[in-house]
């Protein structure tokens, strides 16, 4: 919050600047009102269900019906067949706290699962799903999550846009305040990409909430969505982009004398919007990452945004042309290669080892891009000494071949942007990795004794497990041996054995312990309580591949 | 007839074998408010290891416990107060026997030993449920322990180291 009041303060300030910079105000006032309502509610519970979880009817319902422990909205009802295709339930009433849900369908026998999800007064998404069979159960139906095409489009095309607002807009702005003396060409085509990312800006915003709820396209006119998406990180993103674009559409129509100011201030935007968020912004250490990212993003919009400007200009032979062209080529090599290290800095903490390059859709990618970034490298590196020297000297035939390969880079710019805002789907090798470490935890209750047991990592391998081990009342218990042993009879494995160790910090330990094949585990926790009495305990626990 | 003789065969050789693994009592029954007698039959040591020392716990409500001394193995006693009184012979009983142990000994895993006790069994107790005497087997720094009761309704059969019980009958 702090930070929000800074970026406010710093805000106040230039607004006596421009009508733009007071409208974009109230516009993030009016979002930041709707995103601090109703923090102090609590989250809905799911209390009755008919029919009952577990339940076997002989015949199929004619309705299902949810209650709740205070009224909610549902976002997202399913039904999974025995077979596994999920059917959306859209046809439902809320009566107070319940949900009566429609069942227009004539239902086979077999167990079926109804996955619900539902937005509570605090905008706090809550989900889970009951099982319930016809005629007898079956082996239950795997829900899958199905991936939400027409939503995933929309966050893609919406970050190319935005992406093509920051670089191509605002990085054009910058290349006509700072680089093209005099010259105004491509003016229409930078005002025209500032105002793509300033629809885009938004409309990302409603399309992470979405994204976040777990919640088709069609719900994006409730507030809550848009309060959930200016809740994620990339509120932060969205805020900075806006105030970026204002201040670069100020330095393209505002006063001339402070064109260069406001340039240079929507650039530093660019950065902090691109750093505010997303998987590289995530990542650790965040002092390297979050400044990587920075100057990478100010790097690219220097770059590409230049290059339509600059083509145009060469294009119609404008008089500030070749003094342009000069001041580009003799800036972008250091541009290109800072660039180029964050990026690379960036990429060796995401992707971690080369094998993930390959076996990861995060490192594929990458490695797509790189490919892009050979092309385009080679493209401007013979522009730049090849063709540079000449045009500046003023050969039109050559000016006219680099007019040609930089709107050739400008496509491959795009394909680019569109590469990197496929990234918003595929979590990076790190990410991965972190996931994979994650621990299983299970709790086993029983009325002499409970534990906590967690498996670090919660997957076949090699693991260690920890336990915490008390009595059925949440007492201390002071246990004179503890033995894990773990089974698993449908893989005929016989029980594995272990006596814990105490470490000395209240908990038990198994090390060195080996998890041949994934699945589920049946856990059992022999606990001695005195030289005469032992209770064991068990619970199942589902080891992750 | 052959198939019979196997069969048979078979289920006996299993039916020893259940019986071989665990320490159990011979006497399996016994009358509430009578004498019992218990002989507790030791198999086998701890995984091939000698037995060094068997120790027993008295459950409540089993009085005037007499262990039966055996030669190289010393024997001990531990007393304490009963939950309640009981009444024996006219006087009231507070405290006493509540485990034996003979130690010290040597019983190698290959032979076979038995170690007794005598005890009153007392009126109160409920008929008809079985009474379990939870049993420590050492050898050495090894240990099995045969201390596990079924739960209600958990079959006996299912625990890996039950500990020896017997079926408590009406008073005669």
């Amino acid at each position: 919050m702090n930070a929000m009041l800074e970026f406010n303060k710093a805000f106040m300030a230039r607004r006596r600047r421009g009508w733009a910079a007071g409208g974009l105000l109230a516009m993030i006032m009016g979002l930041m009102v709707m995103a601090s309502t109703g923090h102090a509610l609590a989250h809905a519970a799911l209390i009755k269900t008919d029919p009952a979880d577990g339940a076997v009817l002989a015949q199929a319902p004619a309705q299902f019906s949810l209650t709740f422990s205070e009224p909610v909205s549902p976002l997202v009802l399913t039904l999974v067949k025995p077979d596994g295709t999920p059917v959306a339930l859209t046809s439902f009433r809320l009566s107070d706290q319940t949900v009566e849900i429609d069942n227009r369908q004539a239902l086979k026998s077999g167990t079926h699962v109804l996955s619900w999800r539902v937005i509570s007064a605090d905008g706090h998404p809550v989900g889970g799903s009951l099982l319930f069979s016809i005629g007898a159960p079956s082996e239950p139906p795997a829900v899958s999550e199905a991936v939400d095409w027409p939503l995933r489009s929309a966050i893609w095309i919406g970050k190319i846009l935005l992406y093509t607002g920051l670089f191509l807009g605002i990085g054009g702005a910058f290349a006509l305040a700072w680089l093209a003396g005099n010259g105004r060409d491509g003016q229409r085509f930078v005002i025209a990409a500032i105002l793509c990312g300033l629809a885009a800006a938004p409309m990302s915003l409603g399309f992470q909430g979405l994204d976040a709820l777990g919640a088709p396209l069609s719900h994006l006119a409730q507030p809550v969505v848009w309060r959930t998406g200016l809740g994620t990180s990339f509120g932060w993103t969205v805020l900075a982009a806006l105030i970026a674009f204002g201040l670069g559409l100020l330095s393209l129509a505002g006063p001339r004398a402070l064109a260069r100011t406001f340039a240079l201030a929507a650039m530093a935007g660019v950065g902090a919007a691109l750093a505010a968020s997303g998987h590289a912004s995530a990542a650790e250490p965040q002092w390297l990452t979050r400044p990587m990212v920075f100057l990478h993003g100010v790097g690219i919009a220097f770059w590409a945004g230049a290059l339509a400007p600059l083509g145009l200009a060469l294009k119609r032979q404008a008089a500030g042309a070749v003094a342009f062209l000069h001041r580009f080529s003799l800036a972008i090599l250091p541009v290109v290669a800072v660039l180029a290290a964050a990026g690379i800095v960036l990429a060796v903490i995401q992707v971690q080892t080369p094998s993930a390059l390959v076996g990861t859709a995060y490192g594929r990618l990458l490695l797509i891009k790189l490919a892009l970034l050979v092309f385009l490298f080679t493209l401007a590196a013979v522009n730049r000494w090849r063709l540079t020297a000449s045009a500046e000297a003023g050969a039109t035939e050559v000016q006219r071949r680099l007019t040609r390969s930089i709107s050739v880079e400008v496509l491959i710019v795009l394909a680019i942007f569109g590469i990197a805002a496929g990234w918003r789907f595929t979590p990076p090798p790190r990410a991965l990795a972190i996931a994979a470490a994650q621990p299983v935890s299970v709790h086993i209750h029983a009325l002499q004794a409970m534990a906590d047991l967690s498996i670090t990592p919660g997957h076949a391998g090699p693991v260690a497990a920890s336990m915490i081990i008390m009595t059925g009342d949440f007492g201390p218990l002071d246990a004179k041996e503890v033995t894990l042993v773990l089974s698993k009879p449908d893989s005929g494995i016989e029980p594995m054995k272990r006596a814990a160790t105490k470490p000395g910090d209240g908990t038990w330990r198994v090390d060195n312990l080996v998890i041949p094949v994934p699945g589920r585990w049946t856990v059992r926790i022999d606990i001695l309580v005195s030289d005469f009495q032992i209770v064991k305990i068990e619970a199942p626990v589902d080891i992750r591949p | 007839m052959n198939k019979y003789l196997l069969t048979a065969g078979a289920l006996l050789v299993l039916g020893t074998n259940a019986a071989f693994a665990h320490i159990t009592l011979e006497t399996q029954e016994a009358a509430v408010g009578s004498t019992y007698k218990a002989v507790l039959r030791v198999p086998h040591g701890c995984d091939g290891k000698a037995t060094t020392a068997v120790r027993v716990q008295i459950p409540e409500g089993v009085i005037a416990v007499k262990p039966m001394p055996k030669p190289g193995w010393t024997l001990q006693t531990k007393k304490g107060k009963y939950e309640k009184s009981y009444q024996l012979y006219g006087q009231a009983v507070t405290d006493g026997v509540k485990e034996v142990d003979w130690s010290g000994g040597n019983l190698p895993d290959e032979f076979y030993d038995e170690f007794v006790f005598r005890a009153t069994l007392t009126a109160d107790l409920p008929v008809g449920q079985k009474l379990y005497f939870p049993v420590v087997q050492e050898c050495g720094d090894a240990a099995e322990r045969w201390i596990e009761i079924p739960a209600a309704g958990q079959d006996e059969d299912a625990l890996e180291t039950p500990a020896p019980g017997i079926k408590l009958t009406p008073k005669k």
